[in-house]
């Protein structure tokens, strides 16, 4: 492949922002304010129990309902926001540190540490991630902390991946050479020539696997897994609502949308991201 | 006699590895619930009331008093056997309780992942040939999908449109809806992988040929781009797996399934440690003999791996 990128599809890929890309940062932008706002905007206490009006459907006094225990279900949306976006986003944080970190430790460190340190992720890698995260959450205790903490090392492979295909990528090519000849050390060069490299492709990673992430926290809420009982979140909401989705289908309805709303806005904005800083590979793409 | 040596060598590879992954899984398990704070006989002593003597004398009957090394060889020694000890919250044998959940699991999953592995091949195989535009949609919408969509939002939508709204099926105990709902999923994993590989083998010279001298479509899809498909989808069934895991908790759960997520997540709720431990075990051991059976499978077909 050719290093200069044709100049009409290089045009084609950094034509702007597509509306999709738009609506699905203004859907996100729109949770995420929700969720700041929480407790202003909150009608209700999520936990309060109105136990004279269960399963009441949506109307003027509870926006969109309320729950088998007489909760509101507007309120628990709002505020579970919070903990679905801060341990969903929380674990992708604790996967990026903790995968790049160990990944560029081990790889400045020299042969033998990439080869050990690598078998370990492989180990790790060897367990689907939603069962390691299982794991990981019976041995540390549920709560929003473990949550984070199993989706980080669960996910942390990924990152400490990109960070050795691209070192091993950039290592050959005549800069780094260069930089060695002139005396540059391991460190050194690893620091000022390959570091800013690494930068654009964990980036797309983290971007990537953010959608993954807050699915798998969904799911591990969903399974009863997640943060304590007096937090909502919006798994926990579908499983709660799930044994009176017959006779009140709004209690579920609500989270599952709110659920498929974060989920597909940020795969959107991942895509355009990956585009955006992945460029070959979409000019690739859109030759095809 | 070398070049039989040769052809095998990537065999005794991908064995050795599969053992050394299983040999992982099973120390990191052990290890992972011997952190939980508190062991089988406190759990037994909160419940009932147990003196001190007692609990002594259970502890060295369990083998709980030996150092950690030790405990580690025993009790793989005694899973190896299919020996995973007694439920804490039943008190009956914890491979009695698996047996019973195992076959609900294997269907399911057996199902998902054939109609998951069919809907991708048929997709990206009709995409590449025919050209039509609904297809290469289609493909771009299940892989969002399976990125995007978690399956169990899915499936209470299912439930909420099939079988409440119209009454088609029954809420609990069927399997259909959660089977087709995780084949798409699944099918997502890998379709837009395979349809990018298979694009690119669509334009080698032997399709070219093909198409030159004037064979059906059909004809070159099957004759000439299923050979380069099934490969490339063995070697990504491994992603699909990985996802089947997921899918099946979560479905087992939702509609009720009696099958070993139920059984694994029942088991958490109760604090159920050997069977916790003994269904993590099986569900992940058994993704690494089936990783490495596919493996092998791609070699065995695949010429250009031995060469």
């Amino acid at each position: 492949m050719s290093l200069a990128l044709p100049s009409e599809v290089g045009g084609a890929v950094r034509r702007g922002l597509s509306p999709r890309t738009v609506i699905a940062a203004l859907v996100l932008a729109a949770i995420i304010a929700l969720a700041l706002a929480a407790p202003l905007i909150t009608p209700f206490d999520p936990l309060d129990q109105d136990l004279l009006a269960l399963n009441q459907p949506p109307g003027a006094e509870h926006w969109l309902g309320t729950d088998h225990m007489g909760r509101d279900v507007f309120s628990r949306l709002v505020m579970g926001a919070r903990t679905t976006l801060v341990v969903g986003f929380g674990g992708a944080l604790v996967a990026f540190i903790l995968g790049a970190g160990l990944g560029l430790v081990a790889l400045s460190f020299g042969r033998a540490a990439e080869t050990a340190m690598f078998a370990l992720i492989d180990l790790v890698r060897a367990m689907p991630d939603v069962l390691l995260a299982l794991l990981l959450i019976v041995a540390l205790g549920a709560g929003a902390q473990p949550v984070m903490i199993a989706l980080g090392i669960a996910f942390a492979p990924f990152f400490a991946y990109v960070a050795r295909a691209t070192f091993h990528r950039e290592a050959v090519k005549d800069y780094v050479t260069a930089a060695r000849l002139f005396g540059g050390g391991r460190l050194h060069v690893l620091r000022l020539h390959i570091a800013p490299n690494l930068v654009g492709g964990l980036i797309t990673q983290a971007a990537i696997l953010l959608p993954r992430c807050v699915v798998t926290e969904s799911v591990l809420s969903f399974l009863g897994l997640g943060s304590s009982p007096d937090q909502p979140t919006w798994g926990r909401m579908v499983a709660d609502a799930s044994h009176y989705i017959e006779t009140s289908p709004h209690a579920i309805l609500a989270p599952v949308l709110a659920i498929v709303a974060l989920t597909l806005s940020l795969s959107m904005i991942g895509d355009a991201v990956r585009r955006r800083l992945d460029p070959l590979r979409a000019a690739d793409e859109a030759a095809l | 006699m070398k070049t039989v040596l040769h052809r095998l060598s990537p065999f005794a590879i991908a064995l050795a590895r599969m053992l050394v992954q299983a040999t992982g899984i099973v120390v990191v398990v052990f290890l992972l619930a011997r952190l939980v704070p508190g062991d089988a006989v406190d759990v037994k002593g909160l419940e009932g009331d147990l003196t001190a003597a007692q609990q002594v004398a259970l502890r060295h009957e369990l083998g709980l008093d030996r150092s950690v090394p030790e405990q580690l060889v025993a009790w793989s020694w005694r899973a190896l056997k299919g020996d995973f000890g007694d439920s804490i919250r039943f008190g009956r044998p914890v491979s009695g309780m698996l047996g019973t959940a195992l076959p609900t699991t294997l269907l399911f999953a057996a199902l998902s992942f054939a109609l998951g592995l069919g809907l991708a091949l048929a997709l990206a195989v009709g995409a590449v040939t025919t050209g039509n535009r609904v297809l290469r949609e289609l493909v771009n919408l299940f892989s969002v999908w399976s990125i995007a969509l978690p399956t169990f939002c899915v499936g209470v939508i299912g439930i909420l449109v099939f079988s409440v709204w119209l009454g088609w099926l029954p809420v609990l105990g069927s399997m259909n809806l959660p089977v087709i709902i995780i084949g798409i999923d699944s099918a997502g994993v890998i379709v837009k992988p395979l349809h990018e590989e298979l694009r690119e083998a669509a334009t080698s010279a032997h399709v070219r040929t093909a198409r030159a001298k004037g064979l059906a479509p059909w004809r070159i899809a099957l004759r000439h781009l299923l050979p380069t498909a099934v490969p490339v989808m063995l070697a990504l069934s491994g992603l699909v797996l990985t996802s089947l895991v997921a899918g099946t908790l979560t479905m087992e759960v939702l509609f009720g399934l009696p099958g070993v997520g139920s059984l694994l997540l029942n088991a958490i709720h109760g604090r159920d440690y050997p069977v916790i431990q003994a269904a993590i075990l099986v569900i992940a051991v058994a993704l690494v003999v089936i990783n490495a059976a596919t493996d092998l499978l791609h070699r065995l077909i695949d010429p250009r791996m031995t060469s």
